[in-house]
């Protein structure tokens, strides 16, 4: 298929040379050196304001395991990614199928349109939504003639910030399913028919197996960019009422920002970065990503 | 017959969802010509009662809103060409060239893909800090130089390029950096579309990083802009509308406009992958 073929003129090695130094060199200075600092950070009591910077051995790590804001931000974590994860796949899945079918015409208006929170800037359509929740005058409230003080309640807070998540990001699983469906050689489809296939077995039998891949591909970018969200929160509720929708990177941007606990942020965002891994991971493997 | 109903239902279906979709933007532009009275009154109508501009003109006059537009403009696209050829030239190198160790530092790009913005951004704030670069232009633009994201857009793409057409450039005796700069750079253009539009969002919609390094107003950007205009004037709703629909609106024209390459650059990269 393709040869192997080692450098072969001078400029090539310059090339080569160049860009590969250059990343090198900027990964280590951006990426390396920080994280080193962050897992030496976590041991020590570190205020930038009053210039601390004691050892402390695993102190951070400790309190952190100990401290109900912690648990309370992971649990809202694990079911804002869970619940928001489900409805983008489903919702994409399902609008993408609908689009791809030979029924549909002007796919393309309805792809935009879908498409179009997902490229708007976050903290604008955040302050958007925050008066669209308002109680007395807001557009949820007034269309469904109810009277919920959402961000305010703790009971719909969080429920409130998913939904606004939904509805941004949901376009985003449409794109990449529908391309996905688009690729699917037809050859399966028309040996399906043959055998006499309904709609339902087509598509749990050959459609949903041949796009695991994108399955695959919409839940780990999902999962790694929810794991990471604060701005909705910071825009919305501030992590109010009380703790009832502190995110984990919230947590982190309250604990380094406002409070300057760097050391305790550090403890806090290291094990995000844990938990990342482990998500993806456990994605490969049930979507059985190494089958193909 | 029932292929008939299937098609109307979907089509309801369809446009209800689209319906939903669009209605927050057209609400948000249709309320930014309402004078405030109008927005917090009882009886809510979607069309403004006596439409103004009044909003957007005190937010100009009272909060030089179009700075922080400009502001974003320029740091936006200045990160955006620089993320589009770092990737490029990165993504050509891990693409064509065969060499040792290859894998291993595209692996590396990939698992920076993974790493949250929570864990550098404390050592990154601390190394700015100690380097005496707040409150500079260079301090928002260094750290966003390369993109993981960028350089794995950029091999998929890279490896769709024909080798017969890079091996004729080289047969013709044009140097690499002749055949990269003339030839491959414009034969890419669906990929670095999805990434100039990517990128550019990234840096309008960043909020954190420009907040914790810049200090004067006047070189601040419009995210941050934004939360300072709410801060000062909470209850000014015309003035957010307007606000909002100022950072929002010209980012969808961009994206109407481009869409077509662009929903073909983010499939492009998926779908490989």
């Amino acid at each position: 298929m393709f040869k192997r073929r080692p450098l072969q003129s001078k400029s090539e090695i310059w090339m080569r040379n160049i860009a590969m130094g250059f990343l090198i060199i900027y990964m280590t200075i951006f990426l390396i050196v920080p994280v080193i600092i962050v897992v030496a950070g976590s041991f020590h009591q570190w205020n930038p304001l009053n210039q601390t910077y004691n050892w402390i051995g695993l102190d951070n790590y400790i309190r952190m395991f100990s401290y109900p804001t912690f648990w309370q931000s992971m649990a809202n974590t694990v079911i804002f990614c869970v619940v928001v994860v489900i409805f983008r796949v489903l919702l994409g899945l399902a609008i993408a199928y609908a689009l791809n079918s030979k029924l549909m015409k002007h796919k393309t208006l309805f792809r935009t349109i879908f498409y179009m929170p997902t490229v708007t800037p976050l903290v604008a359509v955040a302050y958007v939504w925050k008066i669209m929740y308002n109680p007395q005058f807001g557009l949820i409230d007034n269309i469904f003639g109810l009277d919920i003080n959402w961000l305010y309640d703790s009971r719909f807070a969080l429920i409130a910030l998913m939904v606004m998540t939904i509805w941004k990001d949901f376009g985003y699983a449409v794109i990449l399913f529908l391309s996905g469906l688009l690729s699917l050689p037809s050859d399966c489809y028309e040996s399906a028919s043959i055998d006499g296939a309904n709609a339902w077995q087509t598509f749990r039998y050959i459609t949903l197996p041949l796009l695991k891949p994108t399955m695959l591909f919409v839940v780990v970018t999902s999962i790694i960019s929810y794991l990471q969200a604060y701005v909705p929160v910071l825009v919305m509720t501030t992590g109010g009422p009380g703790t009832s929708t502190y995110l984990s990177s919230y947590l982190v941007y309250d604990q380094a920002f406002k409070q300057y606990n760097f050391g305790f942020a550090s403890a806090i965002s290291l094990f995000i970065l844990v938990l990342t891994a482990i998500f993806t991971v456990i994605s490969f493997k049930v979507t059985g990503a190494n089958e193909n | 017959m029932k292929h008939k109903t299937l098609k109307t239902v979907l089509y309801i279906v369809l446009a209800l969802l689209g319906v939903v979709t669009v209605f927050p933007f057209v609400w948000m532009v249709l309320s930014s010509f309402k004078t405030n009275n109008e927005i917090q009154s009882i009886v809510q109508t979607l069309l403004p009662q006596e439409a103004i501009v009044d909003n957007y003109l005190n937010l100009q006059q009272t909060f030089d809103f179009l700075r922080y537009f400009l502001n974003s403009i320029f740091i936006a696209v200045a990160v955006t060409v620089i993320v589009i050829y770092t990737s490029c030239l990165c993504g050509y190198v891990l693409g064509k060239y065969q060499f040792k160790g290859k894998n291993v530092i595209f692996g590396f790009v990939m698992m920076t893909m993974m790493v949250p913005w929570s864990v550098t951004i404390i050592p990154r704030y601390t190394m700015f800090m100690e380097a005496g670069l707040q409150d500079t232009y260079i301090s928002l633009i260094l750290p966003v130089m390369v993109s993981g994201f960028g350089i794995f857009m950029m091999k998929q793409n890279m490896e769709s390029i024909p080798d017969e057409l890079i091996e004729a450039a080289r047969m013709d005796g044009s140097n690499e950096f002749q055949t990269f700069h003339k030839l491959v750079l414009p034969l890419c253009k669906n990929g670095i579309s999805a990434i100039a539009i990517f990128q550019f969002l990234w840096v309008w919609e960043d909020y954190l990083w420009p907040y914790l390094m810049i200090d004067s107003e006047k070189k601040q950007l419009l995210a941050v802009g934004l939360t300072l205009f709410n801060g000062r004037y909470s209850t000014d709703y015309g003035g957010l509308f307007a606000a909002t629909t100022i950072s929002i609106l010209p980012v969808i024209i961009v994206y109407v406009i481009f869409q077509k390459r662009f929903v073909a650059g983010v499939a492009a990269g998926a779908v490989k992958g």
